[in-house]
C-alpha cells in the first residue's frame, strides 16, 4: 500500500491567514487564564475547522455546519467547560446558519471565532455566504448576486450577548478580542474574524482589509443597539472592528433550574455513585 | 371472554378522555386492558376513535369489530355501524331509531353538570350500564381523579355518570361483559413506557424536534425533567438535536433524541457521526407510514431495512425492536447500556401502534438506577481516545479530567488527530469494525410463542408482537401447528442463534412454513433474515394501510 506521508502540521498554505488566528488563540487562552483541561475547542468542516488539532485542548471536531449543536450538547452536559467554537464562514454563515440563528437565541454560553475569509478555502474557490456581490468564483462566473450574510447584524438582531469583530492582520487587537470573549459570562459571543485567503481570494486581499477596518471609538456605546446594528451593517470603504454590541440578557443555562443542582456530567456521576 | 368499546366522534370532542376514563377504571376493577386509538392529523374536526377492550385473560392485540360502540357524531355513528359486531350494541349522542341507543350526551352533561365537557362521564355511565358493571367503581374513580378541582366538580361528574347510567337503564345488560377480578391492575403505554425507563436509566439531556408519533416521549421526559435532573431541549431541527446529543455523550451524558422516519432521515449524518466518534447516542425512531411525510398519525414498520443501513460508511450499531410497553421499557434500557458498552449508537423502533397503546402492565420501577457508562475513572496522562483493542472498545476518558479527549470525523489516529494515514485509516476502521462481533454475540435471542415443532412459523418484529401472538392463539385454537419467533433485536442478526431458534438445521422437526408479518410492502425482516440464514422460502403477511394488524386479521390470511 502507498501511504502518503502525513503529520499533525497544519493544512494550511504557506502565509494563510489561520497561522495568526492560531497564534494568537493560543496566548489568550494563556492570558484568560483558561484551563486546558475544562477547555473544549469545537469545529466542523474546512480548513479553519483545523485549528482545534493544532493546539492543546479538548477537541470535538464535528460536521460540516454542525459544530454549534454540538457545542450546545457539551455546555449543557457540562457548564463548567469553556467551550470555544473555531471554524469558517462557510461552515458556521453557510451551511450551519440555521443553527447560528437559533444559538444567538438561546444564547447559550459558547464563544464562536470565526475565521472569514469571504471565500471556500478546501473546496477551492468558491463563493462563500459572505463574499462580496460581483465576486467572479469558478462557480459564479458572472460574479456573485446573493446579498452576503451580515453575521453581526443578525446576532445584534436576536440581541445576542457580546458581538464584536476584529482582523487577523492586527495580532494585538485580535488578542484583546479574544480575551474578551474568553472571560465574558453572559452568553453566546460572535467574534468574527476577517482573514485574508491567499491561495483563492484576491480581492479582499490582507491590504485590502488593512486599508479598511477601524477600531470603534471608546465614543461608541456598545449597548446602543440601534447605534450597534449601524456598525454592524457598514461594509466597504470602512470596517468597523472592536466590541459592537453587549447585552445583559442571562445566559441560558443559568436559566435551566435542573443546572443549579451542578452539570448534568456530575449529577449523573452522583446518582451512579462517584464513578 | 373479551369485549370491546368503541368511542368515536370528532377530535376535540373529548373521544381521548372518554377513553382514557373507562380504561382507568376499568383497570381499577380488575380488567385486561387493551387500548388503540386512530386518529386523523388535525386538531378539530375529522373522525376520530378510541378503541378499549376488556377481557378476563391477557389481550394483546385489538379487533377490527367494536361490541360497543359509542359514536359522538352522526359522521361516526354512519362510518363506524357497520363494524358493530353481531349481537352489539350502539351508544348514539342524539336521537335515533331501532336497537340504536340515543342518548344526548352532551345535552344532559350540561343539564346535569352545567357543561358539554363532562359528556364523557355520562358516556361511560351509559357503558357501565350496557355492560351490566356496577357504576360505584366509575364514581369511585371520578372523585379520586377530580379531587383536586373541588368538592363540586366532583359531584357533577359522579352526577353526569348517574344520570348517563340511568338514561341506559332499559338496555341494562345488553352485552355479555367479563367478570372484573377486583384486584386493580397498573396500565402503560409505549410512550410511557420508554420515556420512564429513559429517565431512570439516567438519560440526563433530551434534544428532539416535535415529530408524531414521537412526540409523545419527548413531552413525557419534559414532564419528569425536574424530578429526574433532565435538560430538554427543543432544537430548531432533527439535524440540530442529533448533534446536540453527540456533544452532550462525548461529555458523558447518557442523551437521546425523539423522531419520525422525516426527521430520522435528516438525523442520518448524526448517526454516521456518532458511528466514527464512537459515542453512545440512543435515537428512538417511532415510525409511521411514508414515504415523505405518508401518513403523519397512523402506524407503519417501514424504516426497518433504513435504520439499518442508514449512515454513509460502515460502523456498527444495535437496533431494538419492543413489542409491548413491558419490552419498550426493558429495551430502552437496554439499548442504552449496549451503546454504552460498545460506544456504538442505538436505535430503539416503534411506532404508532406501540407509541399510543395501552395495555395492563405490571408496575415500572420508578427508581433512579443509572446505567453503567464504562468511563475510565483514572485515565493516564499519556491517554488517548482510541486505542487499538482486540474488542474494539477504546478506553472512555471524560473532557474535563486530567486528560485531553480529542475526536475528530475526519479519519483519525489513535489520539483523536485527523490523519491521512492510510495504516492508520485501516486500523482504525478494523477497530471500529470489531465491535460489531461482540454486539452480535450479545444480541437478544428471539422469543418463541407455540410449540417448538410448529409447522408453520410465524416471524415478527417490533410491535406485531401482540396482534401475532393472538393470531397463533386463534389458529392453534382451530387445530393448527403454530408457532411465532418474534425479534425484540432486529441488528446485528446471530445467523446461528436465528438458526437455532428457527429449527431450520432440525431436520424433520423444523417448519414447513415460515410466514413473516410486518406493516410494510415487501417484507423487510424478510429480507434481512433471507440475507442471514439463506432461507429459501420465506412468504409475508404484509399490511401498509397504517392500520395496525389484528390477531384476526392475521389468522385469517394466514387461512387463505
Amino acid at each position: 500500500m502507498i501511504n502518503p506521508p502525513s503529520d499533525n502540521k497544519p493544512a494550511w498554505c504557506p502565509g494563510c491567514g489561520n497561522f495568526p488566528i492560531l497564534k494568537v488563540l493560543d496566548r489568550a487562552i494563556e492570558d484568560a487564564g483558561i484551563d486546558r483541561r475544562r477547555l473544549v475547542l469545537v469545529s466542523g468542516i474546512g480548513q479553519a475547522a483545523k485549528t482545534p488539532h493544532y493546539t492543546r485542548a479538548n477537541v470535538f471536531n464535528g460536521l460540516h455546519g454542525r459544530a454549534l449543536p454540538a457545542a450546545t450538547g457539551i455546555k449543557l452536559a457540562n457548564h463548567d467547560l469553556e467551550v470555544v467554537v473555531t471554524s469558517g464562514d462557510g461552515d458556521m454563515y453557510g451551511e450551519g446558519a440555521g443553527h447560528l440563528l437559533h444559538t444567538f437565541r438561546r444564547n447559550i454560553g459558547v464563544k464562536m471565532f470565526v475565521h472569514n475569509n469571504q471565500v471556500y478555502g478546501l473546496t477551492k474557490g468558491q463563493a462563500s455566504p459572505t463574499s462580496d456581490p460581483g465576486f467572479v468564483t469558478k462557480i459564479q462566473t458572472h460574479g456573485v448576486i446573493l446579498a452576503p450574510v451580515r453575521p453581526l447584524a443578525l446576532a445584534i438582531v436576536e440581541d445576542c450577548s457580546l458581538v464584536a469583530r476584529s482582523f487577523a492582520g492586527d495580532q494585538e487587537h485580535l488578542e484583546a478580542m479574544m480575551v474578551a470573549a474568553l472571560k465574558h459570562t453572559g452568553g453566546t459571543v460572535l467574534l468574527d474574524i476577517l482573514q485574508p485567503c491567499i491561495s483563492f481570494n484576491r480581492i479582499n486581499t490582507l491590504t485590502w482589509y488593512k486599508e479598511r477596518v477601524r477600531p470603534v471609538g471608546d465614543e461608541h456605546d456598545s449597548t446602543d443597539r440601534a447605534k450597534a446594528l449601524d456598525l454592524a451593517l457598514t461594509w466597504g470603504d470602512e470596517i468597523p472592528i472592536g466590541i459592537i454590541y453587549r447585552s445583559d440578557r442571562p445566559s441560558f443555562e443559568s436559566r435551566l433550574g435542573v443546572l443549579e443542582n451542578g452539570t448534568l456530567v456530575g449529577q449523573f456521576a452522583e446518582a451512579a455513585g462517584g464513578c | 371472554m373479551d369485549l370491546t368499546i368503541r368511542v368515536a366522534g370528532e377530535a376535540g370532542q373529548g373521544v381521548q378522555t372518554t377513553g382514557d376514563l373507562l380504561v382507568a377504571t376499568m383497570a381499577e376493577m380488575g380488567l385486561h386492558v387493551f387500548a388503540t386509538k386512530s386518529y386523523m392529523s388535525r386538531i378539530r374536526g375529522g373522525l376520530n376513535w378510541f378503541d378499549v377492550r376488556i377481557g378476563d385473560r391477557p389481550l394483546f392485540s385489538g379487533r377490527e369489530t367494536a361490541d360497543l360502540l359509542v359514536a359522538l357524531t352522526p359522521q361516526a355513528l354512519a362510518t363506524l355501524r357497520p363494524y358493530v359486531a353481531q349481537g352489539g350494541a350502539v351508544v348514539f349522542n342524539g336521537e335515533c331509531e331501532g336497537t340504536c341507543i340515543g342518548i344526548g350526551l352532551e345535552a344532559v352533561a350540561k343539564e346535569v353538570g352545567g357543561s358539554a365537557v363532562m359528556a364523557n362521564a355520562v358516556a361511560a355511565g351509559a357503558v357501565f350500564t350496557l355492560l351490566a358493571y356496577d357504576a360505584r367503581p366509575l364514581t369511585d374513580y371520578l372523585r379520586v381523579r377530580f379531587k383536586k378541582k373541588g368538592a363540586e366538580t366532583v359531584e357533577k361528574n359522579v352526577a353526569c355518570a348517574e344520570e348517563g347510567a340511568r338514561r341506559a337503564a332499559a338496555r341494562a345488560g345488553a352485552l355479555r361483559a367479563p367478570t372484573p377480578t377486583g384486584t386493580p391492575v397498573t396500565v402503560a403505554s409505549g410512550t410511557e413506557a420508554v420515556g420512564l425507563a429513559a429517565a431512570t436509566a439516567g438519560v440526563k439531556f433530551a434534544a428532539s424536534y416535535p415529530m408524531t408519533p414521537a412526540t409523545g416521549v419527548f413531552t413525557y421526559l419534559a414532564s419528569v425533567a425536574d424530578e429526574y435532573g433532565i435538560v430538554v431541549e427543543q432544537a430548531e431541527d432533527e439535524i440540530a438535536a442529533v448533534n446536540m446529543v453527540c456533544g452532550a455523550t462525548y461529555v458523558g451524558v447518557p442523551a437521546m433524541t425523539t423522531t419520525s422516519g422525516g426527521g430520522f432521515a435528516l438525523m442520518v449524518e448524526g448517526l454516521s457521526l456518532a458511528g466514527m466518534l464512537e459515542l453512545p447516542i440512543l435515537i428512538m425512531l417511532s415510525q409511521r407510514p411514508g414515504p415523505a411525510t405518508g401518513l403523519p398519525t397512523r402506524t407503519a414498520q417501514q424504516d426497518l431495512l433504513f435504520a439499518v443501513h442508514a449512515g454513509h460508511g460502515e460502523f456498527p450499531r444495535a437496533i431494538f425492536a419492543p413489542g409491548t410497553p413491558k419490552q419498550a421499557h426493558r429495551l430502552t434500557r437496554r439499548a442504552l447500556e449496549t451503546a454504552h458498552k460498545w460506544q456504538s449508537p442505538a436505535i430503539l423502533m416503534l411506532d404508532e401502534f406501540l407509541a399510543d397503546l395501552v395495555m395492563d402492565t405490571p408496575p415500572f420501577d420508578t427508581a433512579l438506577r443509572p446505567i453503567d457508562r464504562h468511563i475510565l475513572a483514572e485515565p493516564p496522562a499519556n491517554y488517548v481516545r482510541y486505542a487499538v483493542t482486540e474488542s474494539g472498545v477504546s478506553p472512555r476518558a471524560l473532557p474535563g479530567s486530567i486528560a485531553f479527549v480529542v475526536v475528530d470525523s475526519d479519519e483519525h489516529t489513535e489520539d483523536g488527530h485527523l490523519t491521512e494515514d492510510l495504516e492508520a485509516r485501516v486500523r482504525l476502521q478494523d477497530k471500529r469494525s470489531r465491535k460489531a462481533q461482540g454486539m452480535r454475540a450479545e444480541a437478544l435471542a428471539p422469543e418463541r410463542y407455540g410449540p417448538q415443532d410448529a409447522e408453520t412459523l410465524l416471524v415478527c418484529w417490533g410491535s406485531t408482537y401482540g396482534p401475532c401472538r393472538e393470531a397463533v392463539d386463534i389458529l392453534a385454537a382451530a387445530g393448527a401447528s403454530v408457532a411465532m419467533l418474534h425479534f425484540a433485536q432486529v441488528w446485528p442478526l446471530d445467523a446461528a442463534a436465528i438458526r437455532k431458534a428457527m429449527r431450520l438445521d432440525g431436520g424433520a422437526a423444523g417448519p414447513k412454513r415460515v410466514v413473516s408479518v410486518e406493516g410494510n410492502v415487501g417484507g423487510q425482516f424478510a429480507a434481512l433474515l433471507r440475507q442471514a440464514v439463506a432461507l429459501a422460502d420465506c412468504e409475508c403477511v404484509c399490511k401498509y394501510d397504517g392500520m395496525p394488524f389484528t390477531g384476526e386479521q392475521i389468522a385469517e390470511r394466514l387461512k387463505a
